[in-house]
């Protein structure tokens, strides 16, 4: 569910063929405007589907939109926290055509990049956002082997076997800010929802394919114009595509992706209506230590703001600070962003930030880290 | 004073008028280059043709180098055939924002979706669209080499802040696949544009290195309009020498108007200097009012030369069309600077022709203003010193020739000193003249004509002034008209020669001299394999870069055939036509050979596809079809050098017996379905040549009228000057019995006199000013040879107007004069 509001916001801000810079703008995008985009003519997801690996790892050009996700936690040797997002967005600006493609340029497939470093120690944000089309080389998605990118920014496995998605190597660069990671997966897929078919609203077809992996072995390189550090920690994969709107009155969503010490993790997310109140599409999945997950629906989480914190940049106030709790499992999470303006001004404002979990499991004291995801906070009807 | 206004309003006009044209047409050009450079500092160029796109896919993707921009250009016509050509900008509107911002800021609305999208769409000025009569959502259909697309436009565009909505004009953008689909160029761009920054530069530069393919190079964006400038810089001096021309002619007008308003007063400056007014202040009240002439004069110049900018920036833009580049805007661009040169130029004739008549005022003592002979004395005495004066001048001028190597803009000052030289001995000449023609005149026209021959004579110091005048005049327009004729003689005889096929097939290019549109591969098979058809040889032409310059290459297969001789200014020892298909050699035109000082034996770097190749210059041949000179090799060795397999076009000679009609007629109907292509005999594309040819020399012939309307007015008002002085004289013959009929006919007896001397006058000086536009402008401009083909014609035309220009002048003297009161006249006496 979580970022699907991107790519169809995306759909909007695709009128403007030169998205607006990142510091300049101000320009806030309509939700409802960007979800009233016509699916008529593309692909749906009706149902729960077997998938096809490793082609599914690879872009779905007939659905509306697509992104392959990367979030991850970072240590240096001396123990300098970083946090990372990378992820690239798929757009299809026209429903599937059969009409001759009279040159490799001629395409209906948009791509845009995200790519956001945070470095609490300093407490330096950088934020960098990009796009081109889906042709001519310059971007794109393709499996196997597994390779996404947009011009010299890409994820691409390099494993011997090309159908394998890991191990896979990260590479981005903007401004002399940069990451070069290599990925294992430590846990195997998890697909979220009802077998990877995960409904995002009433109605036939309102739902994305969507499938994550939880806790990835990540080592690497992060550049910044201060020098270079060599890292180890986690990240977290998540793949999603899908053609189908959100509901009229939704404004936003908080999307969380926990990784606990005691080896299990968390994704959830809530939807929020323009009134506040938390829509019934919303919930996530709990991953145990040995990779067996299951649904969690939104009863059995309770979800509490603890602190806000507001962006000096667009004056969004945003929550800052969390006690998510499971009664049912008898865990209770304290979630805290690593550094507070974790803000990425593109052309769609959001906060995608690194947090720090503390917190008690049956009684015991639980620790994790995580990604938080909060959107529609800046102002507009978003 | 009316007379003085006109002729410094003309004078002006016509220096304004192609100032204008030529500023406009360099103003355009460079506007619609900045329009697409946008704020690109350099671009990646091909070595020759376009580049291949993956270039820049390399360069986004594997360097990661960002601030580039893919562009691919061309140019097409709306409508029809005949409709407006429109530039197409081919761009990726995702790499735009850095460079330009055609297709939308952050608040654009552009519909991405359908711009890249399979369909041909694209964007126009809002001007354009009214001008075309379409709105946004409406099909343009667009020709191009014969064949017909059709565009949606998807939206229309205003232009970027700072720039003018010109700016926009006959703009299409579109993106980048419907460009490689319009243009037909799959996976081909123009040029890549980039902004590179100040610092870290050689670090960028290296950068781009990695990816830069054989023959391409990184060059500073100003270089594209700079190029483009050189190449019609000769053309824009000639344009520019030319209405000097006019107005040196205007100055001798302005001289004599204003002599005439000193003469008409000369009574009146007498009794001033009478009452005491001093000479300095009679001279200053002269150069004054010279001063409201010049600056009313111009004024109206300066208005009407807006005027007449309009007709010659129309004619001067179709000229650059034909010859150079294709050029989009076309409107006529006011500068403060072109309408300042004119009032300099008018303001500053005026007061220095004003000179030499305030002085002449000053001079006048009260006693003697009423006396004339002085003056005539004077001139009569003062002969020597014009000759001696004149000769310096004649000898300057051949110096100034002669030690000025290339430079056309000296070379005009050259012979500009010649002709003022040769203005000097007109009195002298004139007068030889005159006391020559005087007998003559007398056996034909009795009293009346020997008194007409002897009143040139003694009035030399006003008539000569105006036989000067009429003689320059007439002597630059038979001058020029020598030249354009030698050229086009030149031009047709090598037409004659280098046209030997029967029949030429093309298809529709944008430039006229320039065609590199292409022939469909498959129409071209067609046509070769045609019932009647005998032999057929291709002709492409490219862009190449030899030794580091873009250059038009004529790519020609060998003909079976023996050619004229004659058609080469100079050959190798050995056989250049095998040498050209058997190995590395290649020909040069003349132009080329002159321009770039290039001889028969020289190596040339010819950029490749494999990279920079040495060719051997076999022969210099001639060639008038471009002045920015050309190349030509052989098909074979460019198929074994480059990549391209088009050809521009067939020359096809007929099979024995077949009517060459017939043969077009089925091959018309044969290509009728596919691409629309110019099928045309040798004679009719000869002809099209020479079309293009005069086009191009209209500017000049209305240069030529102009010139002559000023001479005109010229000697109007020089005769008027002279009648209106010998209206004592005249008196005095009428009281002696003239009839006002002998008067009339004496008056312009005498003025069709010195038309006929000026027109005798102007044949040398005609002939020389030909020699010297043939064999120094033209050469030092194009480096072309031409034969001097003097037309008598031309001459006679010229005697013909000298003496029908001074008929018509002293007619309204004549008449004025033989209808004065004698005794009113008579009364000052």
């Amino acid at each position: 569910m979580r970022r699907l509001i991107l790519l169809l916001l995306l759909l909007s801000a695709a009128g403007c063929t030169t998205p607006p810079d990142a510091e300049e703008s101000d320009d806030t995008l309509n939700l409802a405007e960007a979800m009233g985009g016509d699916t008529l003519g593309y692909a749906r997801a009706v149902g729960p589907q077997p998938f096809d690996f490793p082609t599914d790892f690879g872009a779905h050009p007939t659905f509306k939109t697509e992104w392959w996700y990367f979030t991850g936690n970072l240590w240096s040797g001396d123990k300098r926290r970083f946090g990372y997002e990378f992820t690239v967005f798929r757009s299809a600006l026209r429903p599937p055509d059969s009409l001759a493609r009279h040159s490799e340029w001629s395409t209906n497939q948009l791509y845009m990049g995200h790519f956001s470093l945070a470095d609490p120690e300093t407490g330096t944000f950088h934020a960098h956002e990009r796009f081109s089309r889906g042709a001519a080389g310059l971007a794109g998605a393709a499996s196997p082997p597994f390779r996404v990118w947009l011009e010299d920014w890409s994820m691409e496995t390099v494993a011997a076997d090309p159908s394998s998605l890991f191990p896979l190597q990260l590479q981005v660069e903007a401004d002399g800010v940069g990451i070069d990671l290599m990925l294992d997966a430590t846990n195997p897929i998890v697909l979220q929802g009802e077998r990877g078919w995960d409904p995002k609203g009433d109605g036939n077809g309102n739902a994305s394919y969507y499938f994550s992996f939880t806790r990835i072995e990540t080592k690497g390189t992060i550049t910044l114009p201060s020098g270079r550090f060599n890292v180890e920690g986690s990240s977290w994969k998540d793949h999603e595509w899908s053609t189908s709107a959100l509901g009229k009155d939704e404004v936003g969503w908080d999307w969380f992706a926990l990784q606990l010490d005691d080896g299990r993790e968390i994704m959830f997310y809530q939807l929020r209506r323009e009134d506040g109140s938390q829509s019934p599409f919303t919930g996530g999945t709990l991953v145990e230590a040995d990779g067996s997950y299951r649904h969690i629906t939104r009863n059995e989480v309770k979800l509490q703001v603890d602190g806000t914190w507001e962006s000096p940049v667009s004056g969004a106030i945003y929550p800052s600070g969390w006690t998510l709790s499971l009664p049912g499992e008898d865990l209770e999470l304290h979630v805290t962003p690593v550094m507070q303006n974790q803000e990425l001004n593109v052309s769609v404002r959001y906060f995608e930030g690194a947090v720090d979990i503390e917190g008690t499991s049956n009684g015991q004291p639980i620790a994790g880290v995580g990604y938080v995801e909060l959107t529609g906070y800046d102002g507009s009807t978003l | 004073m009316a007379l003085s206004i006109l002729g410094v309003a003309l004078g002006v006009a016509v220096v304004v008028g192609i100032d204008l044209a030529n500023s406009s047409a360099r103003t355009a050009f460079r506007l619609s280059t900045e329009t697409v450079t946008g704020r690109a500092t350099h671009a990646i160029v091909p070595g020759g043709g376009l580049l291949q796109d993956d270039t820049y896919r390399q360069l986004r993707t594997e360097t990661g180098f960002r601030n580039a921009a893919p562009v691919l250009e061309g140019y097409t016509r709306a409508g029809a055939e005949t409709g407006p050509v429109l530039q197409i900008l081919g761009i990726d509107p995702l790499a735009e924002e850095p460079f330009r911002s055609y297709t939308g800021g952050p608040q654009g609305n552009l519909d991405l979706g359908a711009f890249m999208g399979p369909s041909l769409t694209g964007l126009i000025s809002r001007s354009t669209a009214d001008r075309l009569g379409i709105q946004s959502g409406a099909s343009l259909a667009l020709y191009r080499e014969g064949k017909t697309s059709t565009i949606v436009i998807l939206d229309v565009m205003d232009p970027e802040p700072g720039f003018s909505e010109a700016s926009l004009t006959n703009l299409l953008i579109v993106d980048i696949a419907t460009a490689q689909s319009l243009l037909n160029a799959p996976g081909q761009l123009s040029r890549i544009d980039l902004i590179l920054n100040e610092d870290g530069r050689a670090a960028q530069l290296e950068k781009l290195d990695r990816v830069l393919p054989s023959g391409a190079r990184i060059e500073p964006a100003s270089t594209r309009s700079s190029t483009l400038d050189q190449m019609t810089q000769a053309f824009s001096l000639n344009l520019t020498a030319m209405s000097l021309l006019a107005m040196v002619v205007g100055m001798f007008l302005i001289y004599n108007t204003m002599t005439f308003s000193v003469v008409q007063r000369r009574s009146l400056i007498g009794r001033l200097r009478g009452i005491g007014v001093t000479a300095r202040e009679i001279s200053g009240l002269i150069l004054a009012e010279a001063a409201v002439v010049g600056l009313i004069g111009s004024t109206i110049g300066m208005v009407s030369g807006i005027f007449l900018g309009h007709v010659l920036v129309d004619l001067v833009t179709r000229s650059i069309n034909d010859l150079y580049f294709t050029v989009r805007i076309q409107e006529l661009n006011l500068s403060w600077l072109g309408l300042g040169k004119g009032l300099l130029v008018g303001m500053g004739a005026t007061v220095l022709a004003a000179f030499a008549p305030a002085r002449e005022a000053t001079r006048a003592i009260p006693s003697t203003v009423l006396r004339r002979s002085e003056d005539e004395t004077r001139i009569e005495t003062h002969g020597g010193l014009l000759r001696g004066i004149g000769f310096f001048l004649a000898l300057l001028g051949a110096l100034i020739l002669w030690m000025s190597g290339s430079s056309i803009a000296l070379s005009y000052v050259g012979i500009l000193f010649i002709i003022l030289a040769a203005a000097l001995w007109i009195p002298s000449f004139a007068n030889i003249g005159s006391r020559a023609l005087r007998p003559l005149m007398g056996r034909f026209f009795g009293i009346v004509g020997r008194m007409a021959a002897s009143g040139i004579h003694h009035s030399l110091s006003r008539s000569a002034v105006a036989i000067a005048a009429l003689t320059v005049a007439v002597a630059a327009t038979s001058g020029v008209g020598i030249m354009v004729d030698s050229f086009r003689t030149t031009v047709d005889t090598w037409l004659r020669y280098s046209l030997e096929a029967d029949i030429y097939v093309s298809p529709p290019g944008m430039v006229f001299r320039r065609n590199d549109a292409t022939i469909d591969t498959q129409v071209e098979r067609q046509i070769r394999a045609m019932d009647g058809v005998a032999e057929t040889y291709s002709v492409r032409t490219a862009r190449v870069q030899i030794e580091g310059r873009m250059t038009d290459m004529v790519v020609t297969e060998p003909r079976n055939r023996e050619l004229e001789p004659g058609r080469y200014k100079k050959r190798s020892s050995y056989d250049h036509r095998e040498a050209m298909v058997s190995r590395d050699v290649i020909m040069v035109s003349e132009p080329y050979a002159f321009r770039y000082n290039t001889d028969v034996g020289d190596s040339l770097q010819v950029m490749t596809a494999s990279g920079p190749r040495t060719f051997e210059v076999g022969a210099i041949y001639y060639d008038y079809a471009s002045d920015l000179g050309v190349v030509q090799m052989a098909r074979s060795r460019y198929e074994t050098h480059f990549t391209d397999r088009y050809v521009s076009g067939l020359a096809i000679y007929a099979a024995d017996g077949v009517d060459i009609d017939e043969l077009i007629d089925n091959l018309k109907s044969a290509t009728a379905d596919g691409q629309g292509l110019l099928i045309r005999s040798n004679r009719s594309l000869r002809q099209a040549s020479l079309d293009v040819f005069d086009q191009t020399f209209t500017v000049t012939a209305v240069l030529r009228l102009l010139t002559i309307l000023v001479a005109f007015i010229g000697v109007l008002t020089a005769l008027m000057a002279l009648q209106l002085e010998r209206a004592r004289e005249l008196s005095v013959l009428r009281a002696n019995g003239m009839t006002p009929g002998q008067v009339q006919r004496m008056v312009t007896t005498q003025t069709g006199l010195m038309g006929l001397l000026s027109g005798l006058l102007s044949v040398p000086l005609g002939l020389l000013l030909a020699w010297l536009l043939i064999f120094v402008i033209n050469q030092r401009s194009f480096g072309w040879t031409l034969q001097f083909d003097v037309d008598l014609m031309v001459l006679f035309q010229a005697v013909l107007l000298a003496v029908i220009a001074a008929l018509l002048a002293g007619w309204i003297p004549g008449r004025s004069m033989s209808r004065m009161n004698a005794t009113e006249a008579l009364r000052f006496e």
